[in-house]
This record gives C-alpha cells, structure tokens and sequence, in this order.
C-alpha cells in the first residue's frame, strides 16, 4: 500500500465568522497517496483555492484536521508551518510565483540555500531542474525575460527542488496559452510518473482535467465527486 | 543570499531609491554645511572677542570685580610686563589703568568704562588702530588725546577736535574732572563696546587717579598657541602673586555657554534632518512593501520565515542610507574643507551682524566630536527607519497576499 501523503478531516473554512459568514470549504475530507496525480475542479468560487492552501498550510482551518506525512500541520506555530513548508510542500500559483531580481537559477537554487545545501550539490541539482522543465538555455534569465509558460516551469522547477511531499498548484495554467498549460502538464506528468512526485493541482480546463488520474469536483465548498480515471 | 536579493530589490526601482538616497545626501551636506556655517559664525565671534578685546588671559586684582574700581590694582607691572615678553609663548601683552566715569559733551552725558592704554603695546593686543575710523591713533602725542567709538560720539554729538570732560572718582575717592580732546573715533566690530568703551594715554589717567607710577588695574595676555592656556595660566600664579587670573572664557561665560550649546545645537539640528529624512525612508519603504505583498506572500509560502522576510526589508532600507550617508558626509565634510579655507563673505548681512560682535567673513568649520555625532546619528536614523516597513511586512498573512494575485 502506498504511503498517505494528505489526510484531512473533517475541514472547514468559514470567512468573517462573525459579519457575513462565507462557508467557502465544509467538512471535507481528502485523502491523497504517494505518487497521485490529482485536479481539484469546480465552479468559481467553489473553494478550491482555499482547501489547496489550508493542504499547504497558507490557511488555517476553522474546524479540522490536516496531516501531512503524517505531521498534524493544523497544530504548528506560524514559524514553524513556515518551515515545515519548505521542506515538504512545493508551491505553484497562477503568477508571482519567482523572485523578480534573481534569475532562474537563482530562483530554483534560493528554496535549497534556505534549505542549506552546499552551493556545489546546489549548482547539480538546478541544472538538472531546470533540464527536466526543459529550460536549460534559460538559466541565467530573469522572470521579465521569460514567457508565462517558462515562467510556470521555473516555478515547478522551483517547488520540486526541496524534494516536497506534494506539490501544490494553484491553476498553474491560468494564465497560459494552451501550447503552454499543455507543455506544462506534460512535464507534471512525466515528473509524477518518472519520479513519483504527488502533484495536486485546481484547474478550470477541460484539457488539463483530462490529464488528471483522479478528479475531485468541489460545489459550494463540498466534494460532490472523487473519481479516478485514465488520462488521456 | 539575503543581502543580494535586498541589493537588487533596492534598483528595481532605481529612480525611487536615487530619489531616497539623494534626499539623504542633500540632508546630510545641508546639515553639515547649517552647523559648520553656524561654528564657524561662533568661532568668528569668539576670535572677534579674544582678539579685539579680552585677549586670551587677563590678570586683575582679586577685588577689582564688576565695578571696575580704580582702587584694586596690581603693583610693578612694568616688571611683570617685561618678564611677559621675555615668554616665547606669548606674542602679546598690555597693561591698562580703568576707570568707570561720566563722558560729558557740550549738548549731553554719558557713562562709560575709561582705559588708560599704552597705544604701542593695544596695536599689537587688541589691533585698536585698526578701528580708527576718523582722526589718528594718539599719533598727536597729547596727553588729553581721547578714542572714542563713533556710536558714542553720535550720541554725544561731537567730531573730531570737539572736546569733552571725563568724570570720575581717584583712588581718594575724590572726584577728578579732566578735559579731553577727541583725536581718533573708532568703530570696532562689536558696536555696544564702542558706545561705553574709551582710550586715554595710560600716565595721565595714572595721574589723574593718583595711583603709582607702576600700578595697574589690568594686565591683558594673548598667547600664541591655545593649548598651552593653562600652562601659562599656571606661570602668571607664581608671577603676580594675589591676583585674580582668568582666562577668556571666564572672561566672557556667554562664550563659553555658546561652546557648551553647540552641541546640544548639532544634535538638535541633525536630528531635525534626520527625523524628515526618516520619514521620508518610512515612507518610501513602506510602499515599496505595498507593492510587494503577493511577491513577500508568495516567498513565506516557499519557506522565507519571518526573520527573514524582517531582515531582507530591513537590509533594503539601511542600504539606501549607508549608501547616501557617507555621500552626504563626503560632500559636507569637502564643502567645509573648501569654505573653511576661501570663506563665506557675508558683508551683505553684517551690518546687521556687527552689532553683535561678528565680522563679515565666515569660516565654516566643524570639528571630529560633531562628525561623530551626525555619524551615530546616521546609523539611528538607518536603523529607526528600518524597522517600521520591516515589522509591517512582517504582518502580511501570506494566503491573504496571495489570494491578491
Ligand atoms: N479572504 C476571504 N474573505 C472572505 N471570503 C473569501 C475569502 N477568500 C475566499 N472567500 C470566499 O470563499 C469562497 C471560495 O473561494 P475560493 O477562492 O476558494 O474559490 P475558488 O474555487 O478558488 O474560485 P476560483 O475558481 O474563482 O479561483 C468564495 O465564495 C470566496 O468569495
Ligand atoms: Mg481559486
């Protein structure tokens, strides 16, 4: 049986409990496994964002439990969230996700110099990063000189780089031509099923969705479904 | 890694950060120059009073006090003179004989202060032939030559040749009337002095007080180098015994309280700088942090804690004023250098200014002890202003900061 990367109970996210209660995630509960390739989807506004940053940490549940690799994160002082995100956790959001003044490598290396890593075994592993997003020729750009689409790899790039349990990702495609949120996913893909890396991603594309081998549709901050399928 | 990212964050928006630096660099000259012009102001005021008219040390008796009384004297000061200029560290000293008295004119009266001068012996002490404005300095040889300041003479309504009586009380307690005729009218820098100060030849005014031929009231000492003041000092106590020495700064305690508050003068005007400088940097930091937030939410989620995030921000704000800090003080620090050799003429304000005892050229001039200050200043200043944007990123939630993406 393979190793439970997420498990959440029981979660729940009420805004402005005490003014104008907005119930954007209710009792749900997500159980998510090594090496899953996952797509949250849902209406607008149906709590997506928020169940992908309480699973990473970003928020804080008003009921509930999160545990990840079996660490209970609901519990964690900020200081400590903070760290333990860095170690576990890879981040993609739909834009702002790279340091505007440091180049590509830079910002693939800045998560593993907080990390602590030698500047030797640094320099290996963001070249080889940067390699599997296939931006190899673009390691000494900065975000400004890059396309939306290199943009989002280097951020995939970066979130793999502190070797994470999971990879969270916020509509990576968003704002990306669908050349480029195809070429994307195509690269999740292959580094999900080269590497076993567990990526959780909300999308609002069809194609993406399609990509997924298992989907989990949110209404009204609810799971209405949870199937897996074989993507195409 | 920190100090590089905050390095480059500052030029991202290089026109912001010049503006910030440069208002620091303008603050910090301006500071320096408003002080050193203001010392060197002081200074000129302080040399006017040393030079022109308390010398560096006076020597008194221990009674002669505030009213000038012709009584208290010192004896033999023709000796004591002569082992003065016998001194290699002394360039200059002078013996008076004072009175206190009335000047009467044929319209008018007025009090004033009596010197009996030997007139060689004030060129070199006080340059008072150089205030000679109308007339000559004693060079009839008269015994009834009188100097007076040109303030006194309008007041008394007199020229040149006019005659006038000085009344006062001899050493009898008698009271002694002599005529004089006015031979020079001078005007020195420090008009109140003129308008109660006069110069008669010394021996008739020992005459006419009945003292001794060698009897002083004052014996005044200008040295060559100031460090060697209390030295000398020293020296005149074993010379003149029971006598009253005081050096110009006890001579004129406004000076001396003039010395004392520029201090309090620098911190108070650096500080004023500074405080606008500061809130200037707040300022600029803090929108600077605005714009940022997504990007500051987006590094707290990769794993920057906080003490990071405090201490990149704060390494941002402290390299713009270490940046334009030691500018600033270059360009003070050189502007003084240059000013304090060529000058500031300020004969356009010094009529005004005379009147209270300043010249009309300005060497600006500061010295190491208010450098130090302005630099510790700085260093508050850098790190005061660095700590409100920094704690304020701090307050960022990062999955609110991102949710603005
Ligand atoms: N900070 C907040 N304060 C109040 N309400 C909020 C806040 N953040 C989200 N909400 C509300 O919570 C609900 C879920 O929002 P969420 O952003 O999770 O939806 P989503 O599924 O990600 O939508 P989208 O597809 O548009 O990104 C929405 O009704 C939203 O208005
Ligand atoms: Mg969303």
């Amino acid at each position: 049986m393979a190793k439970t990367i997420i498990d959440a109970h029981n979660v729940s996210k009420t805004f402005n409990p005490k003014t104008v209660p907005v119930h954007a995630v209710q009792n749900v509960h997500l159980h998510i496994e090594e090496g899953e390739f996952i797509a949250l989807v849902g209406p607008s506004g149906s709590g997506k964002s928020t169940l992908l940053n309480m699973m990473g940490g970003l928020d804080e549940p008003t009921a509930g439990t999160v545990f990840i690799d079996g660490v209970e994160i609901t519990k964690l002082s900020e200081n400590k969230l903070i760290d333990f995100r860095l170690h576990n956790i890879g981040f993609v959001f739909q834009s702002f996700n790279l340091i505007p003044v440091l180049t590509a490598k830079e910002n693939v290396g800045f998560v593993l110099q907080l990390q602590h890593m030698s500047k030797k075994e640094r320099e290996k592993r963001v070249l080889n990063l940067l390699k599997e997003v296939g931006l190899e020729d673009k390691i000494n750009s900065k975000p400004g000189e890059l396309s939306g689409g290199q943009q989002q790899r280097v951020a995939v790039a970066r979130a793999l780089a502190s070797k994470p349990k999971i990879i969270l990702a916020d509509e990576p495609t968003a704002n990306l031509d669908s050349k480029a949120a195809a070429n994307l996913l195509d690269i999740m893909a292959k580094l999900n099923k080269e590497e076993k890396i567990t990526f959780l991603f909300s999308t609002h594309d069809q194609r993406v969705i399609k990509k997924a081998r298992r989907v989990i549709t949110l209404v009204d901050g609810k799971i209405d479904s949870d199937v897996e399928q074989s993507p195409t | 890694m920190l100090f590089q990212i905050a390095w480059r964050n500052i030029w991202r928006n290089a026109s912001r950060s010049l503006v910030v630096i440069s208002s620091i660099i303008i603050g910090i000259w301006a500071g320096i120059f408003i002080l050193s012009f203001s010392w060197g102001l002081y200074k000129n005021n302080i040399n006017e009073s040393v030079y022109r008219q308390l010398s560096h040390i006076q020597i008194h008796h221990p009674t002669f006090g505030y009213e000038k009384d012709s009584k208290f004297t010192i004896q033999n000061t023709d000796a004591i003179l002569k082992q003065f200029q016998s001194d290699g560290r002394i360039a200059s000293v002078s013996a008076r004989v004072i009175a206190t008295g009335m000047i009467t004119s044929p319209t008018t009266a007025s009090g004033v202060n009596i010197y009996g001068i030997h007139p060689p012996s004030e060129i070199t002490q006080i340059a008072l032939n150089q205030s000679i404005k109308k007339g000559t300095y004693f060079e009839s040889g008269k015994d009834n030559a009188i100097l007076i300041g040109e303030k006194l003479a309008k007041k008394l309504k007199i020229k040149l040749k006019s005659k006038v009586v000085l009344t006062f009380t001899n050493v009898n307690t008698d009271i002694v009337s002599a005529a004089f005729r006015v031979g020079g009218i001078y005007r020195s820098k420090n008009s109140s002095l003129d308008e109660v100060n006069v110069y008669v030849p010394q021996n008739h005014l020992r005459e006419l007080l009945e003292l001794k031929p060698s009897e002083s009231n004052e014996i005044a000492i200008l040295i060559k180098d100031e460090l060697q003041l209390e030295a000398i000092k020293n020296d005149c106590k074993t010379l003149v015994s029971n006598a009253k020495i005081e050096d110009w700064k006890e001579l004129s305690p406004e000076l001396s309280l003039i010395i004392e508050s520029f201090n309090l003068y620098t911190y108070i005007i650096s500080g004023l700088i500074l405080l606008a400088l500061t809130f200037g940097i707040i300022n600029t930091m803090l929108m600077s942090v605005l714009e940022r937030i997504r990007e500051l939410g987006m590094l707290m989620a990769i794993g920057l804690n906080k003490r990071k995030i405090f201490i990149m921000i704060m390494l941002e704000t402290m390299y713009l004023t270490v940046l334009g800090c030691p500018i600033g003080l270059l360009f003070g620090w050189l502007t003084v250098s240059v000013l304090g050799k060529i000058g500031i003429n300020i004969s356009m304000f010094s009529e005004g200014l005379a009147s209270y005892g300043f010249s009309s050229m300005i060497y600006p001039e500061l010295d190491q002890e208010k450098y130090i200050i302005i630099v510790t200043m700085c260093l508050v200043t850098a790190i005061l202003s660095a700590i409100y944007p920094a704690y304020k990123a701090l307050q960022l939630n990062p999955s609110e900061a991102i949710r603005k993406i």
